[in-house]
Order: C-alpha cells, then structure tokens, then sequence
C-alpha cells in the first residue's frame, strides 16, 4: 500500500515538473536565447580586438577598456571622460528635478477626490505613451531659434543671439525630465496613499512645527516611494540614447551615444561593448543598492521594478 | 487660512505641470495643420501635410511594417508570455528565482544594451550562417522578448486574484486539461489576455531604440521613419505622421485599460 502511494506521488512529482517544464520551457529557452546569449556574446566582444572594418577580432586584450578610458592614437583625451561625467551629472540632475516636481504633484492628487484620482493619475501617464521620438521633436520645435521660449531666453540674455534653447545640455535635462516625470509621479503617489495620517496628526498634537512635522512623519513614509521611483529614473536616464542625440547636439552627447556610435558610424564595436559593460554595472549596481536600502528601511516591503 | 494658501499653490502648481507634460505633443498636432512648412508660425490651417503623406511611399510601407510588427510580434508574445504566467501561477510554491530574474531581465535591461547586443549577435550569426538576416524577422524577435514578461506578469497577476477553490472546482467538472483550458481557463483570463495583447501592441508601436538597432535597410518602422527625417531636417509631414501616431496609441491605450478594469471586476 504504501509502495503504491509512494510510487503514485513520485509520478505526481514527475508529472508537475513536465509540466512545469512545458508551460515555462518556451519563453525561457527565448529569453535565453535572445537575449542572454547576445549580452554575454556582447561582453565578450569587449575583451576582443577592433578589426579594420570594427568588427571584433582575436587576440583577446583590453584595448577597448583603455580607449574607453580616453587613451587613443594620439595619446590620452579627455572626451570620453568628459562623456561619462556628463551622463553622472545629467542622471543626478534630472532625478533630483523630477523628485522636485513630482512630489508635491503626487501629494496633491492625494488630498483631491476618490473618483477624481485615476483621472488625474492617468492624465500624468497619457504623455508617455506616445513615442519618443515625437515626444523629443515636440521640444525641439519648442525650443528652436525663433520660437516665443527661445525668444523670451535671448530677452533675458539667456543665450546668445540668433540661438536657439537647442541644442544644448538644457535642453536634454528638460527632455529628460519630462520623459520621466511619470515613473516618479506614479510610487510616490502609491506611497502618499498609504500614508499613515495618525502620525501627522500625533506630530501636530505635539506642536510640532509644520516642517518639523513634515520631516518626521511624512517624509520617511514616502522613502519607499521614492526609492522605487530612483530606480525607475535614474538608471534608464543614465543610458538614455534619444533625448541627448536629438536635443544635446555634439556637445550634449550621453555614454548611450558613444555606444551606439560605434556600431553604426565610426564603427568600434569592442569599445562600443565597454561601454555597455559599464552600463551594466552602473544598471546592476543601481538596482542592488536601492534593494539594500530599502531592505534596511524595513517595513518588510521590497522596492517593486 | 495657511492650509487654504497651500492648497491654492498645489492647484496652480499641477496645471503648470499638466501644461507642461502636454505642451510638446499640443505643439507637433497645431503645426501638423500648419498651412505653410515653418515650425515656429502658424499661419491658417490646411490638411496638405496629410494628403501628402498618402502620396508618400516610404511612409506608406514604413506604417505596413509597423502594423506588421506589433502584431505579429504581440500574437507570439501572447502565446508564450501567458504559457509563462499559467506556469509561474500553477508552480508558485516552488522556487522560481531563476525564472523571476529571467522575466525581470528584459525590462531592466537599458534599452540601447538591450538593441545593440541582438544587433551583434544578429549580425554575427548573420556572417557565418546566412540566418537571421537584419528585417521584420529579427525585429519581430527582439520585441517579442521584450513583450513575454509583460504579459506573462499581467497573466499571472490575473490568476493570483482568482479564488483558488475555482480552479479544484475545473477540476472536478471538466475531466480533461484540454477542456478546462478551454471551458474554464480561457474564459476566466479573457480580459487579461485581451489587456496583455494591447499592452504588447503599444509597447511595440512606441519602441524605437530596439527596432532601430535591429532592422533591416527594408524594414523601417514609422519611428525609425520619423527618426531619419528629423536628422535629414525638419520635414512639417512629420507633424502630420506623429499625430496620427498619437492618436494610434491613445486608442491602443484606452483598450488595454478598459479591460484591465473589466478584468479586475
């Protein structure tokens, strides 16, 4: 009796995990295949060396590291280097300008009516369903010379004239904090939602000054809000590929253009596979951090991506 | 009084930011009727930027290949993302982190990492085996796999909510797996499947990044379309292509809530 039932729970076992196997098998063996593989083939371009139409070559070395670095023909330039400070700085700027706008927008739809909320949160969203590109060269023809903003800048002695707001490196913080204005807006307001008005109103039973009041009771609750919306900006801010190439001109350029550029025009694909290395990396290290932070926030609650 | 001024700040504050977020997309749909080509007049309103679009070939067959694209790509992603779902619900005691990392990959992925290592491969496995030649093929495949954790999440989100005796009662009244997918499991994730398919639909309409680095010299899309005119000089039809496009995915959109919401209830 009991061999029966041991052998009949032993083809149950056999029997779930084929079935495991074929619900989960296909998209699995795809991801894989298109997309594991190709990162992996990708980061092992890297350690290869640049042929003379850039395409990837034997021996392995870590030239394309170097030239990464600044270090070419000519001796050591500063241009990547200077490429990689801008994309830092332009990832701190826009998220910092986004958490600005975003906070106060996502507390406000808070304190309106229930049945007006989805409207409001969905009137944030509708924007960022349109593509791109045509999101870009709405500002573009915005902020061209001859347009009223541009205008009223050179009024200010903003610019120079005959200039327009565009290309140039505000222009790709404006884009960027208009592309991703969204994704902050949307776990803050999650987070405001939740919030626990109990301890607002203990602060203020306490005399506690309103600012006062705002950073001990409030502002802690919405941390995971907030984390969660970081990671949504900041890491695909800091590969961000369209907004610099169509609103920063030459002098505007993100670490995601100096990628792209070697596998189309001047063609490095080793170098061009560094730089996605580096990306990873600042990807990876982005996400493990905010995971361990807001682990240590407590509350038991995981940063959802 | 000090909360009254406060409330009236916010309310101004969040118009000027609604001004904001809709100001560049109001812009490209004004001039788009713009009856002369500059972009920073508008000087009457005329329709010739649309019917000069239905004379342009290049647009015509670069919204074929955009139809083509998300559609097929969104059918496979269905079939496959919500095979993924079904499992991840049915094996949810087991554990599943690899798979978890696996679903999560493509979206954390940045973008233009994301294009350029399918592009590599692609024209890598291009060179030596004469497959996967860079066109509708290999950029079917690379949105497919962005489409699979999106409705595989929505799919498995859908079944997590269902009452879980539903399923023992399939069971007992449905003998074959066969029925109860058809009697039982279809019927109860229709609005899902539904809202996944939509989603996926978009998602492909508004990827450029991805389809730019995977196409073919044939197989532009109308982003990659619209991407080339901006950097050849601006062109006022693009204005006129980009609201169409606007009006495409606001539609698309509203779908994928609609039953997303019928689905909840």
């Amino acid at each position: 009796m009991a061999e029966i039932s041991i052998a009949l729970r032993g083809r149950a076992v056999v029997s779930e995990t084929r079935h495991l196997l074929f619900s989960v098998m296909p998209g699995a063996v795809w991801i894989i295949v298109f997309l594991v593989l190709p990162s992996v083939y990708l980061m092992a371009v890297a350690f290869m060396t640049n042929g003379p139409y850039g395409q990837p070559q034997m021996p392995l070395s870590l030239e394309s590291f170097r030239q990464l670095a600044g270090f070419g023909f000519l001796g050591w330039s500063p241009g990547n280097l200077y490429t990689l400070l801008r994309s830092l700085w332009q990832t701190l700027l826009s998220t910092v300008l986004v958490v600005i706008v975003a906070y106060p927008i996502a507390y406000y739809i808070t304190t309106c009516r229930e049945k007006w909320r989805p409207i409001m949160l969905l009137a944030v969203v509708v924007p960022s369903w349109t593509n791109q590109v045509i999101r870009t060269f709405g500002w573009m023809n915005l902020l061209a010379p001859g347009t009223p903003l541009s205008d009223a800048a050179q009024a200010l002695g903003l610019i120079a004239p005959n200039m327009g707001l565009y290309p140039s490196n505000f222009a790709v913080t404006l884009g960027l904090v208009y592309n991703f204005l969204p994704f902050m807006v949307l776990p803050l307001y999650a987070a405001f939602e939740k919030l626990d008005t109990a301890q607002v109103q203990a602060a203020q039973d306490l005399y506690a000054a309103p600012l006062r009041a705002f950073w001990h009771a409030v502002f802690p609750q919405t941390l995971p809000g907030l984390l969660a919306g970081t990671v949504l900006v900041a890491i695909p801010a800091f590969g961000m590929y369209v907004i610099p190439e169509l609103l920063g001109g030459g002098k505007g350029m993100m670490l995601g253009n100096l990628v792209a550029n070697q596998f189309a025009g001047s063609a490095n694909w080793p170098l061009g596979a560094a730089g996605a290395i580096l990306m990873l990396i600042a990807t990876f290290a982005g996400l493990f951090a905010m995971r361990r932070i807001g682990k240590r926030l407590g509350g038991g609650e995981e940063v959802v991506i | 009084m000090r909360k009254r001024t406060l409330q009236r700040g916010l309310t101004t504050f969040w118009w000027a930011t609604i001004f904001f977020l809709y100001l560049p997309l109001v812009v490209v749909m004004l001039f788009s009727f713009n009856a002369s080509n500059s972009a920073a007049n508008f000087t009457g309103f005329s329709l010739r930027w649309y019917t000069r679009l239905l004379g342009n070939e290049q647009i015509i067959s670069a919204f074929w290949n955009s139809l083509v694209l998300a559609s097929v790509s969104s059918v496979v992603a269905l079939a496959i993302g919500s095979l993924i779902g079904y499992g991840m619900y049915r094996h949810r005691h087991r554990k599943l982190g690899w798979l978890i990392v696996l679903i999560y990959l493509p979206i954390v992925l940045p973008d233009i990492v994301f294009g350029i290592s399918e592009m590599a491969f692609f024209v890598s496995i291009h060179r030596y085996t004469g497959l996967f030649q860079p066109g509708l093929g290999t950029m079917i495949i690379a949105h497919v796999t962005f489409q699979i954790p999106f409705v595989a999440l929505i799919v498995y989100s859908r079944l997590v909510g269902l009452d879980a005796t539903l399923f023992e009662a399939a069971k007992d009244l449905y003998a074959t797996p066969f029925k109860r997918a058809v009697h039982f499991l279809m019927p109860t994730l229709k609005p899902a499947l539904i809202s996944a398919f939509f989603l996926s639909f978009t998602l492909s309409i508004d990827d450029f990044v991805i389809s730019f680095f995977t196409a073919g010299p044939e197989s532009a899309t109308l982003p990659i379309y619209i991407w080339g005119a901006i950097k050849k000089g601006v062109s006022p039809e693009i204005n006129a292509i980009a609201t169409l496009m606007i009006g495409a995915v606001a539609i698309a959109a509203v779908f994928s809530l609609m039953f997303n919401r019928q689905g909840r209830h």
